[in-house]
């Protein structure tokens, strides 16, 4: 039972990060219709600016043992960093590489989109070597249980880390921000009205270009704010992450029904659980576990589940709208 | 392997007199908005009946609905005493109906030839694998199909046989109406549907169309339902029309008494900028 | 409006004399650059002393097929090239400008030659030539858009008589023989400075008298070949019968129906006027196409023969590589059905690939055994692989309607996402499922094919560039049929607008599936031919990466145009494989013009090669294609008015493939059919 519950508040923080980046997809796909495939590489070169900012201008080891007001310093700083730099490529890839082609049939973009993603890599792939590449721990790790404790099994309700319950507070004030954004402001409405109807929000006086490139700035931040901490929590980064990633995310835009902030958030969460709660499987052959256990399937499933979601209900959980009702 | 078998004719083909097509209290619902509300209309062989109302009222909704485009929320269309509720709108063209847009949809970027060959899909025969070896039965259906092709083109005048080889795009507007008619013509169709054929025309362009819809009818013997806007078209052409409006039949009958219906008068007064068009009919009644 | 050309008779004696000047010109040049700048001259010559003498110095190391194969490729060149002169001086209108001929002629067949011999390497030469062409392209683009716009007339419509007609094949004769006779004398004048500079040797017997047959025949050869070329510019003129077409096929015959050209919109009577005689660009015609394409073939079917004569050692391993581009070419091929014919963004097309390569690693090697229990002999096994190939294809077909299926009702994002998804669980099963497929280690000791004779296996590289030669030729056969049928009208009717097509008795499900199943068709016999000449396949092979660069291969070489996406297949290979390699070659050669500037990039990162930023370079490309040129590099006709045509305003916005499929639920939510 702990191990389920466990599994459940891993699922909830990887999940978290899911949501913020597939905010991204979502949004992007409501306002222009475009799957942007590079928005998972934007999150990789946010998990290579929180490195760079740890470990070369900071100068976090191991050895650090930051705390009080030098450990919130570097968290806050490196997250604005990464959110900044993460907002700046989203609009910059979307001024050359997706607005020349706004009017184009629906398989140029997507091919741009293809082509930026191979250049994200490669760049990624530039900086940090093909290896995989570790960020030192910043904080801590301190458990929390959740529910009742066992002197000899030690913790019977759910096991939590300071780390996860981090992230999904961070991840949900970012949510809630955005939520407000969208709903109560001027520019979220805009946003709205360009996601609708693109010309009769031209009409109306609205700047597309303006709106869309916002579109992007804000998606870009939200991938850099999940980056950070991503890297924060799991530590560990390749620059082909994005990739599989970005699908997940995307994953989890759809199964919310795409446009729709809130079924991107929901559905972040939903597949961050499914993937933690597959692990559980066993190693034994169909029909009683699979080969290599759940944790060689957790990518397939995913896919499954977009699969199924896509044909049997192809609107999402929560259907699809630019954030019609919260 | 074959995909679409020749048609088979219809049992009471080309009888006339006798109903077509018939319509019985059809209703389509979009979410909360009824565009068609209990229709019945009746549409005999070798008939030109006409549908007119104003803009929204539901006329090709019920086009849609007649080639399956959408499916009624409830009531029944039957082609020659077969229901044909359900249908794909392939096989909707196999039972004998075509029609044609009233935006023009035709392939672009295809050559008028290749349209009209296009059309004649469910005539041809030829599947995978004769596409791939080509036999001589395959390679004579093909020639005969672009024969075909070329005699419908003729049916309009040596104008679209000189551009056979052009492609739809750089055609004249009326040029592509025709083409349009000449690829639903392909499919040997026994119910023509013309949606709103003459819209976008000038003057002469719409006395040659009218004459060129009459021969299809006298030459073909094709049955035509048509949605029609111009009323001096409409009352000149059509053997019936009926009249929709809100989604309802309003009215139906000969030209002239559809013209002078109250209702049907109303219907178009209630419009603002309908005006010109009472303005005809009581010019008409002088 | 298509302008008529004022009825001129053909040009008179001296026109002639001008036209011959300017064609022999033209096609001299490259010919004397490549065969005495290049390696032509040389290979000839090692040739006839191989063929003739069997203990000198140059001839004793190439083998009997070699030369044989070399002495046909030789001949045809040479001689197509001559014919070609005869040809293009009898269908020159002779409006064009030499000059500007000429120019062209020399940046886009010397550079490349000249390229080509300083890196020693085919593909690297014809990149470094682009990165010429591209440039030049752009000047003449530029160039002609600020000229005032120059009325392009269509050549005469009025169809030669007979007197006209003998003048066009004299014109040819005159052609080719002064083609010959200058190529004769100018080589006889280097040959004669080589000889007697003492190059020869101990050879040069045979050589002289090589020499002087040379002078000799090559301008009987010009003649001859210059009168069978007129006869073939004849074919392409106006028949002088002026009766009316009897056949349909003679109706639309712009050459018997002049009464066709004038009706059509100018830009497609000048498409039309292109295979007509005499015309303005003769090169560019379809009559000179046979010329390019016969030529091609030679060299496609000769190259492992002329190889070493022209590059030197190192056959076997650039055979290998240039046959594995085949496969590629195939793969292209099958997706173009997909999404250049129907429309349908396939973005998981690797699936069908791992179950052609799978179907025959499990027949094909010792894994049967370990799977069934049956103890297979490789000899008589081998055999197996031409009937499996069929069957590899086949289990590939049925895979792609049953992974197409679900997404019929998709619309055009969705699909391309589910593909993917699909294109990323199948690598993933292949690898958990090691129990049957070995999983990242894959399975080996694959068979290789069995033909007669024929001694197939890793290191023998040529068997294999023939059975891919000939999968290829096949492939392309099958496109072209699939393309002008009924079948191959349905699904270009259902990228156009899918109403429509449904609307004209098109079954969406059943065309759509058809083109799932004959792109994985394809798919499955370039998966046989990987896991034969491979001889391994491992899960690690395969990823949506692979899927990605089939995608790129057929959108930058042109959607649905089946020559487009050939090239695309040659380029992104070339790009991805051979070039970037090449590059990484000559510039770690320090003997090679490139080494400084490489050397100084490596000085600033540490990590540079070409071959660590291929995917740089390739999403470059890829988005600049998109953005400047969107129809690819050769689009059919189609797809360039396509994307360059002004929408009109009374047109309604297109409902394409890629929207919600008529009679669903979703159609109607979402589209209200006018």
């Amino acid at each position: 039972m702990s191990l389920f519950l466990g599994l459940l508040a891993a699922g909830l923080a990887i999940g978290s990060i899911y949501a913020l980046v597939s905010l991204g997809y979502t949004m992007v796909y409501g306002i222009i219709e475009l799957i942007n495939f590079a928005h998972g590489d934007i999150f990789m070169i946010g998990s290579l600016v929180v490195l760079g900012m740890l470990i070369n201008v900071f100068h976090v080891t191991e050895a650090s043992h930051l705390s009080g007001l030098p450990l919130i310093v570097v968290l806050v700083v490196t997250c604005v960093v990464a959110m900044l730099i993460c907002a700046v490529l989203g609009v910059v890839i979307e001024r050359f590489a997706y607005r020349p082609l706004r009017n184009a049939p629906r398989l140029a973009p997507l091919i741009s989109a293809i082509g930026v993603s191979l250049i994200l890599e490669d760049i990624g792939k530039f900086i940090i070597g093909p290896a995989n590449a570790s960020a030192p721990d910043v904080l801590p790790r301190i458990h929390y249980c959740i529910g009742p404790t066992d002197p000899n099994q030690g913790c019977l309700g759910m096991d939590i880390t300071n780390i996860q319950i981090l992230v999904i507070v961070v991840a949900v004030i970012l949510m809630v921000a955005l939520q407000w954004l969208v709903t109560s402001t001027r520019i979220g409405r805009a946003m709205r009205a360009v996601a609708q109807d693109r010309e009769a929000a031209a009409l109306m006086g609205v700047n597309v270009d303006r709106i869309i490139a916002i579109t992007f700035l804000i998606g870009g931040a939200l991938a850099g704010a999940g980056a950070f901490i991503f890297m924060l929590s799991v530590g560990v980064t390749i620059f082909n992450i994005g990739f599989e990633l970005g699908l997940f995310a995307f994953t989890a835009a759809v199964l919310g029904g795409i446009g729709n902030l809130v079924g991107a958030m929901l559905g972040g969460m939903v597949i961050g659980l499914i993937r933690a709660l597959v692990t559980y499987i066993p190693d034994k052959d169909i029909p009683f576990g699979l080969p290599h256990g759940g944790v060689a399937w957790q990518d397939a499933i995913v896919f499954v589940v977009l699969i199924l979601i896509l044909l049997f209900r192809p609107t999402g959980l929560l259907g699809q709208r630019l954030s019609e009702k919260v | 392997m074959s995909a679409n078998r020749v048609k088979d004719e219809p049992e009471s083909v080309g009888v006339a007199g006798e109903a077509l097509l018939e319509l019985s209290g059809v209703t389509k619902r979009f979410g909360g908005l009824v565009a068609v509300q209990d229709v019945d209309l009746q549409v005999k062989s070798k008939e030109i009946v006409s549908i007119i109302g104003p803009n929204g009222a539901g006329k090709t909704t019920a086009f849609n609905l007649i080639t399956a485009l959408y499916r009624p929320t409830s009531g029944d269309i039957r082609l020659a005493g077969k229901s044909i509720v359900g249908l794909s709108p392939d096989q909707i063209v196999t039972r004998g109906i075509a029609r044609t847009f009233q935006n023009i949809r035709l392939f672009n970027n295809m050559t008028v030839l290749e349209n009209v060959l296009v059309g004649q899909h469910t005539q041809l025969k030829a599947g995978i694998l004769g596409s791939l070896f080509r036999p001589p039965a395959v390679r004579h259906e093909e020639e005969a199909a672009r024969q075909r092709a070329i005699e419908l083109l003729g049916f309009f005048g040596t104008a679209l046989l000189e551009r056979q080889e052009e492609y739809v795009i750089n055609l004249s507007y009326a040029d592509r109406r025709r083409v349009e008619i000449a690829r639903a013509l392909a499919a040997k169709p026994l119910l023509l549907l013309l949606d709103e054929p003459t819209a976008g025309m000038n003057e002469a362009e719409t006395l040659e169309a009218v004459k060129y819809i009459r021969r299809l009818r006298d030459e073909l013997g094709l049955t035509i339902l048509l949605i029609e806007h111009k009323l001096a078209v409409t009352m000149g052409m059509s053997d019936r029309i009926a009249v929709l409006d809100y989604g309802r039949k309003i009215a139906e009958g000969l030209p002239e008494d559809v013209r002078r219906d109250e209702r049907v008068i109303a219907a178009y007064l209630g419009r603002p900028a309908r005006e010109d068009q009472k303005a005809a009919i009581e010019q008409q009644e002088e | 409006m298509a302008t008529l050309m004022s009825g001129t008779l053909l040009p008179p004696a001296r026109e002639t004399r001008l036209l011959v000047i300017k064609w022999v010109i033209a096609l001299l040049v490259p010919l004397l650059v490549f065969t005495f700048v290049w390696n032509g001259e040389a290979a000839i010559n090692q040739i006839i002393v191989g063929l003739f003498i069997h203990n000198s110095t140059l001839g004793s190391r190439y083998d009997w097929t070699t030369l044989i194969g070399a002495t046909i490729f030789f001949v045809l060149f040479y001689g197509l090239l001559t014919a070609l002169a005869g040809y293009a001086v009898a269908a020159d209108s002779g409006r064009q400008n030499p000059i500007m001929l000429w120019i062209s002629m020399v940046v886009f067949t010397v550079v490349p030659i000249v390229l080509i011999s300083i890196v020693n390497d085919l593909f690297v030469g014809i990149s470094f030539s682009v990165l010429v062409w591209v440039p030049y392209f752009l000047i003449l683009r530029f160039w002609h858009r600020s000229r005032p716009a120059v009325a392009s007339a269509l050549p005469r419509l009025t169809p030669l008589n007979s007197e006209e007609q003998a003048s066009l094949v004299r014109r040819a004769i005159a052609g080719g023989f002064w083609f010959g006779l200058t190529f004769a004398v100018l080589s006889l004048v280097v040959d004669l400075i080589y000889f007697f500079s003492g190059q020869y040797g101990t050879d040069s017997g045979i050589l002289l008298i090589w020499i002087v047959l040379r002078t000799v025949l090559l301008p009987l050869a010009g003649y001859f070949l210059g009168r069978l070329s007129g006869g073939l510019a004849l074919r392409h003129t106006l028949k002088a019968n002026g009766k009316k077409a009897q056949s349909s096929k003679e109706a639309i015959d712009p050459r018997l129906n002049p009464s066709l050209l004038t009706g059509l919109s100018a830009s497609r009577s000048r498409e039309e006027a292109r295979d007509l005689v005499p015309n303005d660009a003769p090169l560019n015609s379809s009559g000179a196409r046979n010329f390019y394409l016969v030529l091609l073939f030679a060299f496609l079917l000769c190259y492992p023969m002329i190889d070493p004569l022209l590059f030197g050692p190192g056959t076997e391993g650039r055979l290998s590589l240039y046959g594995d581009a085949g496969r590629y070419v195939i793969l292209a091929l099958g997706l173009n059905i997909v999404v250049g014919f129907a429309g349908l963004l396939d973005l998981g097309y690797v699936a069908f690939f791992v179950f052609g390569a799978y179907t025959w690693a499990l027949v094909g090697s010792p894994q049967l055994t370990v799977l069934t229990g049956l103890v297979s002999d490789p000899h008589i096994w081998s055999w197996l692989f031409w009937p499996m190939v069929l069957v590899a294809a086949l289990i590939a077909a049925l895979w792609g309607v049953l992974l197409g299926a679900p997404t019929l009702r998709l619309r055009g994002d969705y699909l391309a996402i589910v593909t993917l998804g699909f294109g990323e669980i199948i690598p993933i099963i292949a690898q958990n499922m090691d129990k049957y497929t070995g999983g990242t280690n894959g399975l080996s000791g694959i068979y290789s094919p069995a033909f007669f004779g024929v001694q197939w296996n890793v290191s023998t590289p040529m068997p294999y560039y023939y059975l891919m030669l000939f999968l290829v030729a096949l492939v392309l056969f099958a496109n072209v049929r699939l393309r002008d049928s009924r079948l191959g009208r349905s699904w270009i009717a259902i990228r156009e607008d899918e109403i429509a097509a449904a609307s004209s008795g098109i079954n969406l499900v059943k065309t759509k599936l058809f083109a799932f199943g004959a792109g994985a068709f394809f798919s499955g016999i370039a998966g046989a031919y990987f896991a034969a000449k491979l001889s391994t396949v491992a899960s690690s092979n395969f990823s949506f990466t692979d899927s990605v660069l089939y995608l790129s291969m057929v959108v930058l070489g042109g959607l649905g145009s089946i020559p487009g996406v050939v090239v695309g297949a040659l380029a992104v290979y070339a790009i991805n494989v051979l070039v970037l390699a090449g590059l990484d070659n000559i510039g770690s050669d320090p003997a090679s013009f490139l080494h400084p500037g490489y050397a100084q990039l490596q000085a600033l990162f540490p990590n540079f090669s070409f071959g660590n930023i291929r995917n740089l370079i390739f999403g470059i490309i890829l988005i600049l294609i998109m953005i400047y040129r969107p129809e690819g590099l050769i689009p059919s006709a189609r797809r360039r008015r396509e994307l360059h045509h002004q929408a009109k305003e009374d047109e309604e916005v297109e409902v394409g493939a890629l929207d919600a499929t008529p009679g669903s639920a979703e159609f109607e939510k979402e589209v209200r059919v006018e």
